[in-house]
C-alpha cells in the first residue's frame, strides 16, 4: 500500500462517472484531523444537530441533497480521519465560491484542524485542496438523477399546497375557488 | 438515544469493510462495470435516495506537517441514504441485489454472503461507521415522494398553462377533474 502522490495544485480535477449520475454528483473527502482537536471537531458535529444555526449554513445552498461527516479512528493510521460526503447538483466546483465566501469561519473551523489548510477565502486555494483531496472512482447512484434540490424541494411545495387546495375545493363555490386558486399559482410559480 | 445517523425520517449508513489484499481490482471490476441509472442494482430498493461505493486504497499526504499514514488494507466504502431503518434496508440489499452485492463484499475479509441474512446484517453492522452529522433539506420525503412530487409538478404546469382562460365555474370544475386523486 503506497501513500499517494499529491497531485498537482494546478491540475483540474478528475472529471469521473463514478461520481456522477444525471446532474447529480457525489464529493467524498477524507482528511485527516490533527491529534488534539479530534475531540473538538466530534463535539462540534454531534453537538450541530440540536443547533438550528448550523443547519440553516449548511442547508442555505439550494443544491445540496444530502450530506455528512463522520470522525473515523482506524487501528494502524496516526491521525483521525473526517469522512465528508455530499450529493450535490452538477460539479461542485462552481459553488466552492459560495462556500468560499458565505461560510468561510464553518469551513475553517471544521477543516482546519487538520494539516496545510487552505483557510479561505479566497476560493481557488480551497478549490485546488479539495481537488487533491476528493476520493475518486467506484459508482455512485441517485433515485432521481434529473432533479436539482430546487426543483425537489418546488415539488414537494407544490404538492403540499395543491393537497390542501383539492381538500378546500368541495366546500368553495366557483368565485371562492377562483380566489383560492389565483393564491395557490402566486404561492407556487416560483416552483413551477 | 439520539441516533445522529437518522434525521427526519432518512438514515445516513456508511460501512468500511477491508478489502483481501490482492482483491483490490476484483473489486473495482465488480463496482465500476454496474449498470448505470435504472439498469442499476440500487434501483430496485425503492428506500434509496443515493448510494455510492468506491475503494480507498490510498491516503492524500498532505505534506511535510502530516506523519505519513497508510491504510493496513485496502478499503471499499459503501454510503446510502435511504428512508427507513437500517436493519430492513440491509435485509432488502440481501434479498433484492443479492448477486451483485455478493460480486463486491465478497472480495472483503470475513464476508459471510448474502445466503444467511441475519449474518450479512451482523457483517455491515459490525463495519458500520458512525455518522456525527447528517443533514437534508428534505429529511421527511421518501424516494417516491419525491418522484410523486415531481410528476405532480408537470401536472400542475400542463393544467395552469391549459386553464388560464377558464371562467370560475369551468376552472373548479376542470381542477376537481385534473386532480380528484390529489388531497
Amino acid at each position: 500500500m503506497s501513500i499517494a502522490p499529491v497531485r498537482s495544485p494546478e491540475s483540474a480535477p478528475p472529471t469521473d462517472a463514478g461520481n456522477s449520475d444525471g446532474r447529480h454528483s457525489a464529493l467524498t473527502l477524507f482528511t485527516p484531523i490533527r491529534r488534539r482537536w479530534v475531540w473538538v471537531v466530534r463535539a462540534a458535529l454531534w453537538v450541530s444537530k440540536w443547533l438550528p444555526m448550523t443547519q440553516k449554513h449548511i442547508l442555505q445552498f439550494k443544491f445540496i441533497h444530502m450530506v455528512r461527516w463522520s470522525v473515523v479512528k482506524r487501528d494502524r493510521l496516526n491521525d483521525a480521519y473526517l469522512f465528508f460526503e455530499s450529493d450535490f447538483d452538477g460539479p461542485w466546483q462552481q459553488y466552492i465560491d459560495g462556500f468560499a465566501y458565505v461560510i468561510p469561519r464553518d469551513i475553517r473551523f471544521l477543516w482546519g484542524r487538520g494539516y496545510d489548510f487552505p483557510a479561505p477565502p479566497p476560493a481557488e486555494p480551497l478549490k485546488r485542496w479539495i481537488a487533491k483531496n476528493s476520493m475518486e472512482g467506484g459508482t455512485f447512484y441517485s433515485a432521481y438523477p434529473s432533479a436539482s434540490t430546487k426543483m425537489v424541494l418546488g415539488a414537494l411545495a407544490t404538492r403540499e399546497r395543491l393537497e390542501s387546495l383539492a381538500a378546500e375545493n368541495a366546500s368553495l363555490d366557483p368565485e371562492e375557488f377562483k380566489a383560492r386558486y389565483d393564491q395557490f399559482l402566486a404561492d407556487v410559480q416560483g416552483h413551477l | 438515544m439520539i441516533d445522529h445517523n437518522r434525521i427526519g425520517t432518512a438514515y445516513g449508513l456508511t460501512v468500511f469493510t477491508p478489502i483481501v489484499p490482492g482483491h483490490e481490482e476484483a473489486v473495482r471490476d465488480a463496482i465500476e462495470c454496474l449498470p448505470r441509472g435504472e439498469d442499476g442494482p440500487f434501483s430496485r430498493l425503492e428506500q434509496v435516495h443515493f448510494a455510492r461505493l468506491q475503494i480507498f486504497d490510498q491516503l492524500v499526504h498532505q505534506g511535510p506537517s502530516q506523519r505519513p499514514d497508510r491504510l493496513g488494507t485496502a478499503l471499499l466504502v459503501f454510503t446510502a441514504s435511504f428512508n427507513g431503518a437500517r436493519d430492513a434496508f440491509l435485509d432488502a440489499v440481501a434479498v433484492r441485489m443479492p448477486v451483485e452485492a455478493d460480486s463486491w463484499w465478497s472480495h472483503c475479509a470475513g464476508y459471510p454472503g448474502t445466503a444467511d441474512r441475519a449474518a450479512f446484517t451482523r457483517y455491515l453492522t459490525r463495519n458500520q461507521v458512525p455518522t456525527h452529522l447528517f443533514s437534508s433539506p428534505y429529511p421527511t420525503a421518501t424516494v417516491q415522494d419525491v418522484r410523486d412530487s415531481l410528476a405532480l409538478r408537470e401536472r400542475v404546469v400542463d393544467f395552469v398553462v391549459a386553464a388560464q382562460h377558464l371562467e370560475p365555474r369551468e376552472l373548479q370544475e376542470r381542477f376537481r377533474e385534473a386532480f380528484a386523486d390529489v388531497g
